[in-house]
């Protein structure tokens, strides 16, 4: 603890001494400033993006109908108006209000300016909404004149949108939207534009009275849950009040359904995508870490630089713990101003993140919109404390090296500096590399929705990363001592000599690259192997001749099925041969969720062509269950990849299902288990496809029976398979814009932080350059020489980097991926792309070496 | 029974009885009450859906087995139909367009000086539905159910915090149908007239179940049912309602139209009714109304004569007046819709002398302005 007086002394030389050198290189403290905002703004950005995107929820309706306390839903999670009558008895009670949602998303075709959106259309019984007690009413007003209760209703078609909405569709009152929904074309009519001066509502909603929706997206008699408000919401905060609520109302629940508090669904869901995020919070942890090794490197740059000022002050008697102190506090200044200046960098990144994640988490778990960016006093303390713990952290060494370096023998040495021990010492690299190899051993952590999270997959990565960027300063050296004897010409070995000297200050260049090199190498072949697995996969499972399904609706989620009568016209076309017609729903395993799929079963066994895991019939099906096809990820999440039996709650009861065989599907985490239609349909009470395969008598007619098609139903997407192929890999390639945008912004910090190192190299190593141009060396070979060590730096690091990302690839394809998402992908090595890589990487080491140097060489004269 | 079974009309003489003859539909189109209809039981205690307006009410005051507990309590269900443009026997079962209802439930708590109340809104369907073929309610908390052909009937309301109260209603007097030829008129419009029949005296039996308590209850009920399109005529702001069952084992029923000026319109009317049934009545220019106290809720600010006199010339008996005397100032309604608030409440009834001569329900409605508009 230092004393008032020791404080005074610790503020004196900040402000006279640190800051006097931050004003004369003003230009390279705003860079590390900047690199410290770039690395808090990602993270910060990418926490508060994916909230934005994901914890919507699903339940659009809460901006009209407000907060629900519980939901009562079916374990397919559709109910039928049946098992609304069975409700009736329980929406008597004046201690609650039932509230029947349908929801789907459906599709504006072009409207005004706008091509085509994506709208939700959400069905409420708009005038039981009269008798809630959380009803904006203020603003929402169904009808301009309200003598007659029926206005409210409106008519047949008739639908309600915000103001935002009717200004991007150009739309007004009684003008009609033209929509695909369930495979079929439909127009909806503004009923009224809804009063939203808060502006609540989202700019995607249509609301509509519930038998109108039904009607409108061909799901008559449909419901996608009831939610339950209590009419004291004054007691909402009352858990005995509420736990009596919800005992009265298990006890008239029917059977069949489910009833749980609405916030569990915020959980359940939330939970569903956690694996997703934290892979995101992990990857946008790398800028940040790569700034930590920045700051690292400046800090004990400047010790180094202002070593004859130490040594001074400490002749004066100024003690260690002043000096330790004062370079701490440089680095919590570097830290607290980057940090702030990385929430608003952080609030950028969002906002082009954030469209970006939405589109991903509708195309992989639910159906989400965005909600607007909020930025909350956590994000704000979270960026903080990370951008000062890092920075403090990276400021902990130079500030001991500081305190500890005996000032005679600093003046005496010149430039040299003793740099930091340990990283010159390979035992900690080694240990990390065995550490990391021993954390592989760790079973996966499951999470609330059944999905695993691979705690020592991730704990391997970070100890390979680590352990490789240490060991990566003894690569430098090899290298160069390698290269060294084929040097020609001075400038070459006066470059190999610094290299093969691997001074800490090197040493530090290359880890920091070699973190983000390896982690972008790691990341790459991941995305490369996914992509080439489902090509594959595509080649082999995708033999039909035509694929249908809902026009419009390309999220995982959002799906409204084929409207049945719509299908079983089109099925009367006289080329079809064979239609493999497939219908799925959510189904509840004892944890979490998966997706049960009704298909021709013989067909799949015998006929489709699939990646087969264990082939049909290798496994026994367990007497009573009824036989299914499951995916590998059903398999590995329910340990039944040596066959056994999955119970599974469905609108009948439980019901058990048992794998006769196992195939590798990359459609979705949660894992499939397809059984026969006609079980199907009997478990679910539904007749609804999601998508049909077609195999033609006549394939001389394929492009004219598929444009046939799409004339008479222009609402499904009729496709080829080569069209098929092209879309599920736009979809895929939706899903990793972020991961490839994160990856980008943690090379771009590395390369801003490879030409900081490379200046500071530069401007340590002055007097030797001073001395070599005593002798003779010119400018141009000066600038020569920084931009070959640069390169060396660059060839180290992604040598290095290379190393580990490759192993890093494999962690990810099969520990990671297995564990996180139960499939196993073909790991793919792109080489190519590791050859440009370090190609670019040699490139940008010369670029930044020959434009430090210069820089240097500017600011000398 | 076999006396309640017989339905009894009894024809009504009014001093200034003056006919209109209503046409056959209101001006939204729907079927307008006709003059001497004879109603045929059980039948038309169920729905008239198409007719604009219907409602089925009931209030009463309870006690206790023991005595020591007393209770009031107000179930009414409202019909309103729907567009009488829109083409019949469309929609969906479980949100229909056709019937919109609404559930008021009330339960004043005597001795605690205590009102619960609830107010449901539901369309025909899966929270409301209404048999035309007897009375078979079940709307929002409120089922009412009539077994057979008979006239006793199970009502069961329901009120916050797990309240319900279940009653078995039984007749102790034949059903009375009021008004001229059977129409109840409630303003000039020719339109405005309905058809009102009353259980003025009902033996209630039942339990309730209030704050965690299983009590079994008795007392006595009275029930309305009116059926209309049109309900007040135009220039009429509300009404002042009162039903009073008195010791004597006769009920009086009365009630002020209240015009937007504040004056009692013509049709306002008391009747008596006596220990059999038999019904006599007068209009406004025979009886007084006079607001002798009044209660300003806290929460809508509204003014409500909670205490009034009733000062009235018998056809046969001559001058009578009754005062009533709300047994707790707070039963004010509050709906939905801000401008929906009533007051509804239990009552004693008062000789000259102060002494207790009876029970009443008083309604007071209008006071939040808008009841016209809706109700024309």
């Amino acid at each position: 603890m230092l004393s008032p007086s020791r404080f005074q002394l610790v503020w004196l030389l900040l402000t006279r001494m640190t800051f006097r050198h931050w004003r004369s290189k003003g230009g390279h403290y705003i860079l590390l400033i900047g690199i410290v905002a770039v690395g808090v703004g990602a993270f910060n950005g990418i926490r508060q993006a994916s909230r934005s995107a994901s914890e919507n929820f699903g339940l659009f309706n809460q901006a009209v109908s407000g907060q629900s306390d519980f939901l009562i839903e079916s374990p397919v999670q559709r109910l039928l108006e049946a098992d609304l009558v069975k409700l009736s008895t329980l929406g008597l009670d004046p201690d609650w209000h039932l509230v029947p949602v349908i929801e789907g998303s459906v599709t504006a075709v072009k409207t005004g300016g706008v091509d085509k959106k994506q709208l939700r259309l959400i069905g409420l019984d708009l005038l039981a909404l009269g008798n809630l007690p959380t009803l904006a009413q203020e603003s929402l007003r169904f009808s301009d004149e309200d003598a007659n209760w029926y206005d409210w209703l409106g008519h047949e078609n008739e639908v309600w949108v915000g103001q935002k909405l009717a200004d991007q569709l150009r739309v007004g009152v009684g003008d009609n939207i033209t929509f695909l929904a369930s495979g079929r074309l439909a127009k909806m009519k503004v009923r009224m534009i809804l009063n939203d001066p808060d502006g609540n509502l989202p700019d995607d909603l249509v609301l509509g009275d519930l038998p109108t929706v039904q009607s409108l997206l061909s799901r008559p008699g449909e419901l996608n849950r009831v939610e339950v408000v209590i009419n004291q919401l004054d007691r909402r905060e009352d858990t005995a009040y509420l736990g009596n609520i919800e005992k009265r109302l298990n006890q008239l629940l029917p059977v069949n359904l489910s009833l749980s508090p609405t916030q569990n669904r915020a959980a359940d869901r939330s939970a569903m995508t956690a694996a997703f995020r934290l892979n995101l919070t992990i990857l946008s942890l790398i800028a940040i870490l790569v700034g930590a090794y920045l700051i690292l490197q400046a800090l004990d740059a400047a010790v180094v630089r202002r070593r004859a000022e130490i040594a001074t002050l400490r002749s004066l008697g100024v003690d260690g713990s002043v000096l330790f102190a004062t370079y701490l506090m440089e680095a919590f200044v570097l830290g607290l101003v980057g940090s702030i200046a990385g929430v608003g960098v952080g609030q950028v990144l969002a906002l082009g993140a954030v469209s970006m994640l939405a589109d991903t988490v509708n195309a992989l778990y639910f159906a989400t919109s965005v909600e607007a960016l909020t930025l909350t006093s956590l994000d704000v303390i979270v960026g903080l404390v990370l951008g000062l713990l890092f920075s403090m952290l990276a400021g902990w060494l130079p500030a001991r090296d500081a305190t500890q370096t005996p000032p005679a023998q600093v003046l005496a040495r010149g430039d040299w500096s003793p740099g930091f021990s340990w990283l010159r010492k390979p035992k900690v690299g080694i240990g990390l590399l065995v550490l990391g190899g021993v954390a592989l051993l760790f079973p996966p952590f499951v999470m609330q929705a059944g999905s695993n999270m691979p705690v020592g997959g991730f704990l391997a990565a970070g100890c390979w990363i680590f352990g490789s960027a240490l060991l990566s300063g003894h690569v430098l050296v090899l290298l160069a001592g390698w290269v060294r004897p084929f040097c020609m010409g001075p400038v070459a070995r006066l470059a190999c000599s610094r290299l093969r000297d691997g001074s800490s200050r090197h040493r530090l260049a290359v880890a920091g690259l070699v973190v983000a090199v390896s982690m972008v190498t790691g990341m790459f072949q991941m995305i490369d192997s996914f992509r080439g697995t489902i090509e594959e996969w595509f080649d082999v499972r995708f033999q039909a001749d035509l694929y249908i399904s809902e026009s419009g609706v390309t999220g995982a989620g959002s799906v409204n099925g084929i409207d049945p009568k719509l299908m079983d016209e089109l099925l009367k076309d006289p080329n079809i041969k064979y239609a493999d017609v497939m219908r799925i729903c959510y189904a509840k395993p004892p944890k979490g969720v998966t997706v049960l799929a009704g298909v021709d079963l013989e067909h799949w066994r015998d006929r489709a062509r699939q990646i087969w895991l264990k082939m049909p019939g290798s496994l026994k099906v367990v007497d009573g269950a009824e036989p299914a096809l499951v995916s590998e990820t059903f398999a590995r999440r329910f340990g039944v990849l040596s066959g056994g039996v999955v119970e599974l709650e469905t609108p009948v009861g439980r019901k058990r299902v048992s794998p006769l065989g196992i195939f590798c599907d990359y459609g979705n985490e949660f894992g499939m288990a397809a059984i026969s239609a006609k079980v199907w349909t009997d478990w679910t009470g539904s007749n609804r496809p999601i998508n049909v395969s077609l195999f033609l008598k006549d394939l001389s007619k394929l492009q004219e029976t598929r444009d046939r098609l799409r004339i008479a139903y222009p609402g499904l997407d009729i496709r080829n398979e080569r069209e098929l192929r092209d879309v599920a890999l736009g979809i895929f390639e939706q899903t990793f814009q972020a991961t490839n945008a994160l990856s980008l912004i943690g090379l771009a910090v590395a390369f801003a932080g490879l030409l900081l190192g490379l200046f500071s190299i530069f401007d340590e190593s002055t007097q030797t350059w001073q001395t070599l141009k005593h002798l003779g060396f010119s400018t141009s070979r000066f600038v020569l020489a920084a931009g070959l060590e640069g390169a060396g730096i660059g060839v180290a690091a992604w040598v290095a980097g290379s190393i580990t990302g490759l192993a890093l690839g494999w962690l990810l394809v099969f520990v990671i991926n297995v564990q996180s998402f139960g499939w196993t992908l073909l790991w793919t090595v792109p080489v190519e792309s590791i050859l440009w890589f370090g190609a670019l990487l040699t490139g940008v080491g010369l670029f930044s070496g020959v434009i430090s140097a210069t820089y240097w060489n500017f600011r000398r004269r | 029974m076999k006396l309640i079974s017989t339905l009894l009309f009894l024809a009504i003489s009014f001093a200034n009885a003056e006919w209109i003859e209503p046409p056959a539909r209101s001006h939204r189109g729907y079927l307008v009450p006709t003059p001497d209809y004879t109603p045929s039981f059980p039948r038309d205690h169920g729905a008239h859906p198409e007719y604009g307006l219907e409602w089925w009410y009931w209030v009463g005051h309870l006690e206790t087995e023991s005595g020591n507990q007393m209770y009031g309590f107000q179930s009414t269900v409202f019909r309103v139909a729907g567009d009488p443009d829109e083409p019949k026997g469309q929609g969906f079962a479980s949100f229909g367009n056709q019937q919109l209802f609404l559930a008021h439930a009330a339960l004043t708590d005597g001795n605690n000086q205590s009102y619960e109340h609830t107010e449901r809104v539901a369309r025909v369907g899966w929270q409301a539905s209404a048999s035309r073929d007897s009375l078979e309610l079940r709307v929002a908390g409120i089922e009412a159910s009539m077994a057979g052909s008979g006239s006793v009937h199970q009502l069961i309301s329901r009120y916050p915090d797990g309240g319900r109260l279940e009653l078995e209603l039984t007749p102790t007097k034949p059903i009375v149908r009021f008004g001229d030829r059977g129409l109840s008129r409630k303003g000039d419009g020719p339109a405005s007239v309905s058809w009102y029949w009353s259980y003025t005296r009902l033996l209630a039996k039942g339990t309730l179940f209030y704050k965690g308590k299983k009590q079994a209850v008795t007392g006595i009920a009275w029930m309305d049912h009116e059926i209309s399109s049109s309900q007040l005529g135009k220039g009429l702001a509300g009404w002042d309602w009162t039903c009073m069952q008195l010791d004597d084992g006769t009920e009086v029923k009365a009630y002020r139209l209240r015009k937007d000026d504040g004056t009692s319109d013509r049709w306002s009317a008391v009747y008596w009714i006596d220990k059999k049934a038999g019904v006599q009545g007068v209009y406004a220019d025979k009886f007084t109304w006079d607001e002798e106290d009044e209660w300003t809720s806290p929460t809508t600010q509204l003014c409500y004569p909670t205490s009034v006199k009733i000062s009235a010339s018998h056809p046969t008996r001559g001058p009578v007046s009754y005062r009533l005397r709300p047994v707790l100032q707070n039963q004010e309604f509050l709906g939905n819709r801000e401008d929906n608030a009533y007051w509804e409440g239990a009552c004693e009834v008062l000789d000259e002398d102060g002494v207790v001569i009876g029970r009443a329900y008083l309604e007071l409605a209008g006071y939040g302005g808008g009841l016209g508009a809706r109700l024309n």
